[in-house]
Formats: structure tokens, C-alpha cells, sequence
């Protein structure tokens, strides 16, 4: 197709250099493309205004006898400005590069580009995202959405924990679909800013112009998403953004820490709206994506890790993608110092702390934050009752007991006034089940853990 | 054509387009003035496909019409009619007749059909006082980068924050940065004026009245004022952010007279090597700074320079050419210098002026 259009646009720019003088012809035609077309009408690209507004009255109706004459379909002609020319990369890198070495060094600019129209950091790209069979699934349905845009799942909603890549994912979808389709008009945005930017429109008069804005691209991509919890005027705000853009089938990217469903204060409306499209959750990273993770991260450093020290931190750090980054960042930055590369036992010294060290905190502290929670009398777990409402605490203190702390089943009954091993595993099981179907249980879950941070 | 109008008018305005005319183009017709006579006045129009001007003069019309003449040729004609305070324009036969009691002279015109159009700029009004813009474009314009490989930083790029109107150039190498305090300004994210049109654009500004009314969209900006019409090309494309590198902290800080530091500066260059490079040395506890240069064929230079000095003792290398730079958007009679780390860049700002701010890098040792 574009093969098409490029071949189209260069027997056009032959007949219409026979009939102009070289220097005519050079002037206005020189670094001239057809950018697409749309429903018979081309949209011919030109490097600035001043060509625009002279092919615009002097040469339109050559431009679009001459198409029509090789394509009979076309039925008009459009100019957009926009830039052809892109400077090989080549050559600033070595602008670059030389300058550190004889040039005086230059301002860390070239790192932080990031694109003030849309927000996306060129960093953030599919090539650089690691798949696992934690995030597969994510990645598959980022990539469908690239691939078929107006008729993927919309909107597309990704949640899981803080450092997973959650961002960098989808502010790859964005910068796929900017190379891809380059006239499409893609904004990556956090809530927190779209919040201000609609606290401050409010606050100005100008709500009109905040939606105006918002409504007029073709993908929007809005990270944090969960912050949107009890802030009623921005739910409002965004209902009717979102409405706008879903009628007209532009693409709506959404990332969050929580399902939709579990997002506190979240109007019903906006819950539906988020759910009817693809919503799917990043996992933990298992030990061999961390180990796939670390590897790929390490690769740009001076000296390479050891195998075994690869897996030692694979096993150690867990959790977060963030967390190994910090972790690495360290031995990059101490083996650069020593100019060497560290063994494993430097390793495990120095990254002792970085390792989440176990909670520490006594049952009984425990007990006293779940009771508080449930407004029960702290006694009362302990005695031999078996009424509702305390029998749902004590579960609860024994699954957290169990899940968060690690503590051994016996030793958790022996503590909650001698119950058997056995009452604490039916407990924990019950919890863990009951978790999968119930968001009520789920949030009080997370607002306990809360307290015990 | 058959027009009176005053000489010095004329010729100021002809000088002006004629600096706009496209001279390295290789269509003639962009070499050449456009002169349109219509109603009671005679519009100047020149262009060079970046820039375009269109400048309105009064004048008394008998006889509409037309014509384009080289640029070059009309300036020159025009400098010398000092004569007398009024000029005649005929239009014969292809032929303009330009005359004075003196003087007459007869030049060819080219087809005037082929001349084009300015672009009309669409977008986001604002109206800026006229100095505002001289100040800031003047503190910064120096440092914007010159080649073309990296089109938005060579630019100048001008934004407003809260009640400041921001003008910021960079060439990787140096940043500079000027904040201008506007009462009630719009909002304006972005406008990134190409470096190369920056020395004309000054040139209009200075013939301009006080405020000046300004339309801007993504691609394109135009200048209003008195009859005058300037449009430029602008850059599409997003400026770093620059924010991020702006130290936060300052290990060390260094209170320096100006004039004394620019003397000692220009005594290194004599010995700067071939990256113009001089090392600052700042121990603890003194009252002195030292600067040295070296050049293994002219020789070296020491030189101390009385500073107040706060902090920790650093060594640095900058190169002398974009230490003097930042002299010409100084103001005041001191300046401090702000280190962090000897690989870190450096902040010098005027001690009187908190409005400007130069990031410097050091060079590698």
C-alpha cells in the first residue's frame, strides 16, 4: 500500500516536472511524499507552511489532475506538514560519542528525551520489554492492540503491583503505534496530572477546553489509574472523555495496581466501562523471568555477571522489577569503582540490605491491629467463643499470621489460645479461597496490611 | 503602477525584506521583492520559505498594480535616493521607473505571477511586550546548537510557567535559561524557534512598537505590529527537559567580581590548547580561586582571582569559549558559580539577577 502511494506520488512528480522549470519544480517539490489515503483523498506531506500555502494556490488542481489521471479514484487533495527528512541516527551518535572522548562532555540531555506532545519515553519499547509467563499474557494483548488498533479490545485495562512494567508496557503500546502510524495522535498521561490539569481548568473556568483536548486523540494512555478512587469530579471528567473517544473507536489504555472491581470509590459506570474491554493482570516475576530479567539488564554493564551470581540474586531478590534494577545499579556502580568484576561473596555482602529483610512483629501486635480493625475487644480472639463476627477475625489473624509472617500452623494455634494445627490450616485455606471471589474481603485484607507497615 | 510614497520609508522597508529574500534558493523569483500597491498603501513582501515579511507602507496611489523586482538591485537603488523626502513608482511595460528630482532609474522586473503566497497562521493568540521578547531571546540565543542534526534544540524554545514567560537554548554542551515574570500571561506549552531565523526575527522586533501581537500554531508563528507581517517556520518537535539536569544541591559555591573573572578568562585563552581548556581550582578555606591554561606551543598561564568561597574544595576543566559566552547575558557586577561534582554540570547566575540561569559542562578529565 505504501509502496503504492510512494510509487503513485513519483510518476505524479514526473509529469509535473515537465511541465514547471527545474528550479520552480526543485523549490516546491523537493522533499514533497503523500503522507496516506483516505477515502479518496490523498494527503500529500510537505516539509512547511510557506510550500503548503503556495501548492495550495498555485499548484492544487495541477497536483490533482495529474493523481487522478494514474488513480482515478481520488476525488481530492490535502497538504500536511510534517517532516520528512530524519538526520540518520548514525551520525549523532558519533557526534555524541566523540564528545566524550575529545569534545567537552555534553549536558545528560540525550538520556531523559522525553516527547513533550504525547509524554511517551522512546525508552520504553516492545524491544526492550521481557516476556515471562508472568506477563505474557499482558504483552500478547499490548501487542493485538497495536496490531489491530480500531478493532482491538478497548479499553485495554493492565493491573498489578507497583515495578512490574506495567508502564513500560504500555507506554510501548504507545510508541509502537507512533511508528507505525505516524499520524495518529497518542497521549500518555498519569492520573495525578490529568487530575491537576482538571483541577486547574476548573479553577479557570475552562473545563471545555480540558475535554476538548483530551477528546481529540486517537489513543490515550493513562497510567495510575487507581488514584482516581473517591475524586469525583475527575471520575466525571474522564466518563465523559472516555465516552467521546469510545464512540468514535479510539484506543483507551488504562494501568492500575488493583482490578477495576477492587478500586475503592470507583463509580459503577466508570467500573462497567473499564471492564468491557480486555482487563488483565502482570504478575510476580517466577525465578526464571527474574533470572531472563536480570540477565538482559545486566548486559549493558562494563563487567558481566558470573552465572552464579546471576542466580544468587534471581533467588534473593524477589518482588519488584524495580528492586532488581536498584540491586544492580549497586554492582554496576561498585565494580566500576574497583574496575573489576565482584565475586559472590562481595555480592551477598553488599547486597544484604537490599534484600526485604522478614517482618519482625510479635502475634500479639498482630492480634491487637486485626481486633482494632474489627472494633473487637482484643481478649475476646483469645477466648473459647464461637460467635461470627470473632470467629472471621481469628480466621483472618491466622491467614495474615500464615501468609504475611510465616509462622508455622502449630505455633500460630498454640498462640490463638490453643486451637489445633489443623483449625489453623481449614482457617488459612478458607480465607485464601474466599479472597478469589470476595473484593469486600479483599480490601479489608489490604487495608489491615496497611497497618502493619 | 503610478505611486507616491515617503523615500525613508521605503527604504527602510525594502532593506528589511530584502534581508528575507531567498537568496541561496535556486528559484530566481524568490530572490526578488514583491511590491503591491492597492488601496493607500504599498505592501513589501519577501520571503525565503523559513521567513516571510510583508511590510505596509502608506503612500498615494494615482495608479494600482504590481510588480517584482530583484532585491539586491531595488535595496541598493533605494539606499541612494536621499535627495528628497518623496519617490515616484512607475510601472511601464515590465519596466519600474524609480525616480527623485535627481535621480531616475529603470529597472527590469521579473513575472510577478510565480511570487507566492505567505502563509496565514491559524492558532493561539497572545499579545507580549516587545522588550520581553528582545531580553529573552538575547540572554539565550547563543547558546541554541547551529548545525541542524538535532532540529529542536537548534531553537529556541519559549514556554510560560505561571506568571513567567521562559526562554531556554541548548546545544548539549551549555543550557541556558531565562525567566521573564509577565502578569496574567497564556498559556503557552511550546514554541520552537529555529535558531536560523532568530537574527531576522530580533530585526523586526526593534523596529516594532512597544507590545506586539503574536499567533502561533504547531507549525508556523506570526508577528504583528504596525503594518508589519513576519511569519517564521517553527519546530515540530519536543524540546528536552531540561529541568531534570538542573542540580538540585550545591557542594560548593563561589562568589567571583565579573570583570575580574572575564580579564582573567581572556588572559587563559591566549594559552588555551586546542579545546580551550582551563582547569579552576578552588581549595578551602581561601580567599582566591585559580585558574591555569596550557599550551605545549605558546606556554601557560596561572592567575588568581579573589572569590568568597563556600564549601568544598573541587577542581574543574571548562572550555574557555563557553565560559565567556555567558558574560554577554550577565547582568550585575558579581557572579556566583555553584558545583556539585567535578563531573557534574555547573550553574552561574548573576548574584542580582535570579531570572538567568547558565548550565555549563565540564569537560572530561
Amino acid at each position: 500500500m505504501e509502496n503504492n502511494l510512494s510509487q503513485l506520488w513519483n510518476t505524479c512528480l514526473g509529469v509535473i516536472e515537465s511541465q514547471l522549470t527545474k528550479a520552480t519544480f526543485t523549490t516546491w517539490f523537493k522533499n514533497t511524499g503523500i503522507n496516506k489515503e483516505e477515502e479518496g483523498i490523498i494527503y500529500v506531506s510537505v516539509p512547511n507552511e510557506f510550500v503548503r500555502e503556495w501548492l495550495m494556490t498555485k499548484y492544487q488542481k495541477l497536483i490533482l489532475k495529474t493523481i487522478v489521471e494514474n488513480a482515478p479514484h481520488i476525488r481530492a487533495v490535502e497538504f500536511i506538514i510534517s517532516r520528512l527528512t530524519t538526520p540518520a541516527p548514525v551520525n549523532e551518535n558519533n557526534l555524541f560519542s566523540s564528545s566524550t572522548t575529545e569534545h567537552p562532555s555534553t549536558l545528560p540531555l540525550q538520556n531523559l528525551y522525553i516527547n513533550r506532545d504525547d509524554n511517551l519515553n522512546p525508552r520504553y519499547t516492545f524491544d526492550t520489554f521481557i516476556v515471562g509467563p508472568f506477563n505474557e499474557l499482558a504483552c500478547a494483548s499490548a501487542q493485538g492492540v497495536v496490531k489491530r488498533l480500531q478493532n482491538a479490545y478497548n479499553p485495554l485495562f493492565i493491573y498489578g503491583s507497583s515495578g512490574l512494567g506495567k508502564t513500560h508496557l504500555i507506554q510501548a503500546v504507545g510508541n509502537e503505534i507512533k511508528k507505525l502510524y505516524p499520524d495518529k495522535k497518542v497521549l500518555y498521561t498519569s492520573l495525578e496530572k490529568f487530575m491537576n490539569e482538571y483541577v486547574s481548568s476548573v479553577q479557570n473556568n475552562r473545563q471545555q477546553s480540558f475535554q476538548d483536548k483530551y477528546c481529540k486523540f486517537d489513543v490515550l494512555i493513562m497510567d495510575d489509574i487507581q488514584f482516581i478512587s473517591g475524586k469525583e469530579g475527575t471520575q466525571n471528567a474522564l466518563f465523559h472523555i472516555f465516552n467521546v473517544l469510545y464512540e468514535q473507536n479510539k484506543n483507551i489504555i488504562f494501568s492500575s495496581d488493583k482490578h477495576p472491581n477492587h478500586i475503592i470509590g470507583l463509580e459503577d459506570r466508570l467500573k462497567t466501562r473499564f471492564n468491557a474491554g480486555m482487563t488483565i493482570d502482570i504478575q510476580e516475576p517466577d525465578l526464571e523471568s527474574r533470572m531472563a530479567i536480570i540477565k538482559e539488564k545486566s548486559t549493558h554493564q562494563e563487567f558481566p555477571l558470573e552465572p552464579e551470581v546471576l542466580a544468587y540474586i534471581a533467588s534473593v531478590v524477589t518482588g519488584s522489577i524495580r528492586e532488581i534494577e536498584g540491586v544492580l545499579n549497586l554492582i554496576s556502580m561498585h565494580s566500576g569503582m574497583r574496575q573489576k568484576a565482584i565475586s559472590l561473596s562481595e555480592i551477598k555482602l553488599l547486597i544484604k540490605n537490599s534484600v526485604k529483610p522478614k517482618r519482625v512483629i510479635s502475634i500479639d501486635s498482630v492480634v491487637k491491629m486485626v481486633s482494632d480493625y474489627y472494633n473487637l475487644d482484643e481478649q475476646v480472639i483469645y477466648e473459647k467463643t464461637r460467635r461470627k463476627e470473632i470467629v472471621r477475625a481469628r480466621q483472618i489473624i491466622m491467614f495474615v499470621l500464615r501468609e504475611d509472617f510465616n509462622e508455622s500452623y502449630p505455633s500460630i494455634g498454640a498462640k490463638l489460645g490453643g486451637k489445633d494445627h489443623t483449625t489453623v490450616i481449614h482457617s488459612y485455606e478458607k480465607i485464601k479461597g474466599e479472597l478469589v471471589s470476595d473484593p469486600h474481603l479483599m480490601k479489608e485484607l489490604e487495608d489491615i496490611r496497611i497497618l502493619f507497615k | 503602477m503610478n505611486i507616491t510614497c515617503t523615500t525613508e520609508k521605503l527604504k527602510n522597508a525594502v532593506s528589511l525584506a530584502e534581508r528575507m529574500t531567498g537568496k541561496a534558493l535556486t528559484l530566481p523569483t524568490l530572490h526578488a521583492i514583491l511590491l503591491i500597491a492597492s488601496g493607500k498603501s504599498i505592501k513589501v513582501r519577501s520571503t525565503n520559505l523559513t521567513l516571510g515579511i510583508e511590510i505596509e507602507i502608506p503612500a498615494n496611489i494615482e495608479e494600482e498594480g504590481t510588480v517584482l523586482i530583484k532585491g539586491e538591485v531595488l535595496a541598493s537603488v533605494c539606499n541612494h535616493l536621499n535627495d528628497a523626502s518623496e519617490v515616484r513608482l512607475t510601472l511601464e511595460h515590465d519596466n519600474l521607473t524609480i525616480s527623485t528630482p535627481q535621480h531616475t532609474t529603470v529597472i527590469k522586473s521579473l513575472p510577478a505571477d510565480d511570487f507566492p503566497t505567505l502563509p496565514a497562521v491559524e492558532g493561539e493568540q497572545v499579545e507580549i511586550k516587545t522588550s520581553v521578547l528582545q531580553e529573552g531571546i538575547r540572554s539565550v540565543y547563543f547558546c541554541a546548537a547551529i548545525t541542524d542534526i538535532k532540529p529542536e534544540i537548534a531553537s529556541i524554545f519559549i514556554y510560560s510557567e505561571e506568571n513567567n514567560l521562559c526562554f531556554v537554548a541548548t546545544d548539549s554542551f551549555r543550557l541556558a535559561e531565562k525567566k521573564i515574570s509577565v502578569k496574567g500571561i497564556p498559556e503557552i506549552s511550546k514554541i520552537l524557534v529555529p535558531f536560523k531565523n532568530i537574527a531576522d526575527i530580533l530585526r523586526v522586533l526593534d523596529v516594532a512598537p512597544e507590545t506586539i501581537r503574536i499567533m502561533y500554531s504547531r507549525n508556523q508563528i506570526a508577528f504583528f505590529a504596525n503594518g508589519l507581517y513576519l511569519t517564521s517556520r517553527l519546530i515540530d518537535g519536543g524540546f528536552p527537559p531540561y529541568q531534570l539536569i538542573i542540580p538540585k544541591e550545591t557542594v560548593t559555591k563561589v562568589v567571583l567580581l565579573k570583570q575580574e573573572l572575564l580579564n582573567t578568562l581572556r588572559l587563559s585563552t591566549i594559552f588555551a590548547d586546542k579545546f580551550f581548556q582551563v582547569s579552576f581550582a578552588i581549595p578551602e578555606d581561601k580567599k582566591t580561586i585559580t585558574l591555569s591554561s596550557k599550551n605545549s606551543d605558546v606556554g601557560s598561564s596561572v592567575s588568581t582571582v579573589d572569590a568568597a568561597i563556600e564549601g568544598e574544595p573541587i577542581e574543574v576543566d571548562f572550555n574557555l569559549k563557553y565560559f565567556l559566552d555567558v558574560f554577554q547575558a550577565l547582568t550585575g557586577d558579581s557572579l556566583t558559580i555553584s558545583f556539585t561534582q567535578p563531573n557534574k554540570p555547573i550553574v552561574v547566575r548573576s548574584v542580582s539577577d535570579p531570572s538567568f540561569l547558565y548550565l555549563l559542562m565540564p569537560t572530561n578529565r
